[in-house]
């Protein structure tokens, strides 16, 4: 829970991995349609007119160390086929991939075999663990493609099985898992390979909505530890929200807005977002740190502290609804700003562009 | 007068065709059988419903240089005997082995005794099956060919469907793997597949008794395999194609090198598919092995052939039985094995 220092990180840091001007076209002959693209077709005169379908268009994100990013979109949105092209698994038509300072593009088959098996491991959104394997074979998945010794394998998987809390199922077989528990293997075996970068690819969508926020906190609690740069592929905006550093929304395969959550969610940049935004609940995911004010603004005697990181919800039961009340904003020692409680209740109301301007 | 005679004529091959209505060589049964119904019927015109078809044999009536039907079949089997020598210069070396292999087995069934044979057939079951009831039919149907003195044919029979099921799958197994990877080779192949399977099996008994000698074991060695070998690589193809995709891409995503993919998890998870196509290609074997006694394969067969040439129908009958019973004990035991794979990946 501390994002100050993550986000002043970033800014020093270089990206771990970064995409530059990413396209994707599907369709027999995808160079002569990209030409199309930079020419300014658009993604529904490209499929009537030329029948390729336009995949992402002029993708550019970076992705910084120890961050977790979300890329959201609905189904369609091209984001399953965005993450691929991070390993590879789908090739782009035009654009770069880079990866600790590497264009991984430029790869050939054995650099690109060596960045699959030692810098970039995977999650997937129906497990895909290997049914004849054990689980703790499977959890080894890395290990045995690097060729390790059988022993080796199984004490890492064993270790990172213990890690994700199914000590005591290395023996069991992926079907005799529930779901919850199979990807949990998952989790297991991208951890195993020991990998600086996690792609999980709706890791969680198959899940049941109780088991997907247990595995929500234990990524959360893994990440605290690891420190790992995962991308973290969704559909569901509350799981953007719980679980982003840095937020992406993908829409017909180009990047709608992207930065921090809480920026996106107080400043929607497109109608279609503020439709995404207007059904969570506001007071859950915002933080006392994205609507404080300035420490300049009040210095006279405050109701009390709170900290930063504290949810308006938490803000809202401890004023007990009092709307007259000024909290002094905490980080440790130090205070970052001040909030008015009467500058709470607006934020809880999702921001529309007309009616604001009416307002 | 032939009927076609008018045609040629007409179109003015006349020339081409030489003289009218005579034809040399030895007559054809038809043209024999005209002459006995009287010649004077083939001058009378010919009515329209009775329009013969255009045929070689009917257009040679008319035009000598068009070639009769035994002759288009002469030129048939010259053809192939031309061939014949250079083919077997290639194909004899490369089935020799084969030979040694059907030799090798049916000596070496023949030489152990009963009392090892039949406890190592046992424990090979128990091996692939692990489940006693099995064991126990394999037992009784042994004991029980013994007692009745067919033991000795069961067991040639048997060693037959055992090196021909062996070089099936070693053959049939990569061929299916290559037709899984390669579209190009499936469309070609998948023809090639076709045909042996639809090809009535005495046909193709046919050249193979003049490509090799009949009392060569390979003849027998080569038909039962043609025909055996097809569901194991369809079975193979498709049990590849049909490995989960997420698997596949968790597969590369890791990292993993082609053969890696293949034995690490294609194959594993192909293997109920593969073991099927071998339960089918094993009783396919079977089928053979007996049909092929026709071309001095041993076993049970030749007594199924002996009750029909003979008409012995007790021989015939006790023999097919005991077909029916190893029939029961291979489709039995190769079956346990696969559910017991089965099993293992759900």
């Amino acid at each position: 829970m501390t994002q100050a220092p993550r986000i002043q990180a970033s800014n020093t840091q270089a990206p771990k991995v970064s995409i530059r001007n990413l396209y994707k076209i599907f369709g027999p002959r995808p160079a002569h349609a990209l030409q199309q693209v930079l020419g300014g077709v658009g993604k529904t005169d490209l499929l009537k007119c030329h029948g390729h379908v336009l995949g992402l268009q002029d993708i550019n994100i970076d992705m910084q160390p120890g961050e977790i990013t979300v890329i959201m979109g609905l189904s369609g949105s091209g984001k399953s086929t965005l993450i691929r092209h991070l390993n590879r698994l789908i090739e782009p038509s035009a654009g770069e991939v880079w990866v600790n300072g590497e264009n991984v593009l430029g790869y050939g088959e054995r650099k690109l075999r060596r960045l699959r098996q030692t810098t970039m491991s995977m999650v997937f959104q129906k497990f895909a663990l290997l049914p004849h394997r054990t689980v703790a074979e499977n959890a080894g998945t890395a290990l045995t493609v690097r060729g390790a010794a059988r022993p080796e394998i199984l004490a890492a998987g064993r270790k990172w099985l213990a890690r994700v809390g199914l000590a005591g199922y290395e023996d069991h077989y992926p079907h005799q898992l529930s779901g919850g528990m199979q990807q949990r293997v998952g989790i297991a075996r991208a951890l195993a390979s020991d990998s600086e970068i996690m792609l999980m690819d709706e890791a969680f969508s198959a899940l049941d909505p109780l088991i997907r926020t247990d595995m929500q906190d234990l990524l959360l609690e893994l990440q605290q530890d690891l420190k790992k740069t995962i991308i973290f592929i969704t559909h569901d905006l509350d799981e953007a929200l719980k679980l982003a550093d840095h937020l992406v929304i993908l829409k017909d395969g180009y990047v709608v807005q992207q930065g921090e959550p809480q920026h996106i969610l107080l400043n929607p940049s497109d109608p279609y977002i503020e439709d995404f935004v207007s059904d969570i609940n506001r007071a859950r995911v915002l933080r006392v740190r994205s609507i404080m004010a300035d420490v300049a603004r009040h210095d006279g005697p405050f109701d009390g502290d709170v900290r930063a990181d504290d949810t308006l919800e938490s803000l809202i039961s401890l004023s007990g609804g009092e709307t007259c009340k000024v909290y002094r904003v905490m980080e440790g020692d130090r205070q970052l700003g001040v909030l008015d409680m009467t500058e709470l209740l607006p934020a809880l109301v999702p921001a529309r562009t007309g009616k604001r301007a009416m307002g | 007068m032939a009927y076609y005679d008018a045609m040629f004529d007409k179109v003015g091959l006349r020339d081409w065709c030489g003289e009218t209505g005579g034809s040399g060589g030895p007559m054809t049964m038809a043209e024999l059988l005209a002459k006995k119904g009287g010649g004077t019927a083939a001058d009378a015109p010919v009515p329209f419903l009775a329009t013969p078809f255009p045929s070689l044999d009917n257009l040679h009536e008319a035009c000598q240089s068009i070639p009769r039907t035994r002759e288009m079949t002469a030129g048939v089997e010259q053809l192939f005997l031309g061939v014949k020598d250079s083919l077997k210069l290639v194909l004899d070396p490369l089935t020799q082995p084969l030979s040694w292999a059907l030799d090798g087995a049916l000596a070496l069934f023949q030489a152990v005794p009963w009392f090892i044979m039949i406890p190592l057939l046992l424990l090979g079951t128990w091996l692939l099956s692990r489940q006693w009831r099995m064991v126990l039919l394999v037992a009784i149907s042994f004991l029980f060919l013994g007692f009745i003195d067919h033991y000795s044919y069961s067991v040639q029979t048997l060693s037959i469907i055992f090196v021909c099921t062996a070089i099936c799958v070693c053959l049939g197994v990569p061929i299916g793997i290559l037709m899984s990877k390669s579209d190009r080779f499936q469309k070609w192949t998948i023809p090639v597949l076709d045909m042996l399977q639809t090809l009535p099996t005495f046909v193709y008994l046919i050249p193979l008794i003049f490509l090799f000698s009949v009392t060569e074991s390979k003849l027998y060695g080569i038909a039962i395999i043609l025909y055996a070998i097809v569901p194991v690589i369809r079975l193979t193809d498709l049990g590849i194609r049909l490995v989960d995709r997420d698997v596949i891409e968790a597969a590369d995503a890791f990292g993993m090198t082609r053969r890696q993919k293949l034995f690490g998890v294609e194959i594993p998870l192909a293997l109920p598919n593969i073991m099927a196509g071998i339960n089918q290609t094993i009783m396919m074997s079977l089928a053979m092995v007996v049909i092929a006694s026709l071309v001095s394969a041993p076993g049970l067969g030749v007594l199924v052939l002996r009750g029909i040439r003979n008409l012995e129908l007790g021989v015939g009958l006790v023999s097919g039985f005991c077909i029916v019973l190893i029939a029961i004990i291979l489709d039995r035991v190769s079956k346990s094995a696969l559910s017991r794979i089965n099993e293992a990946q759900k």
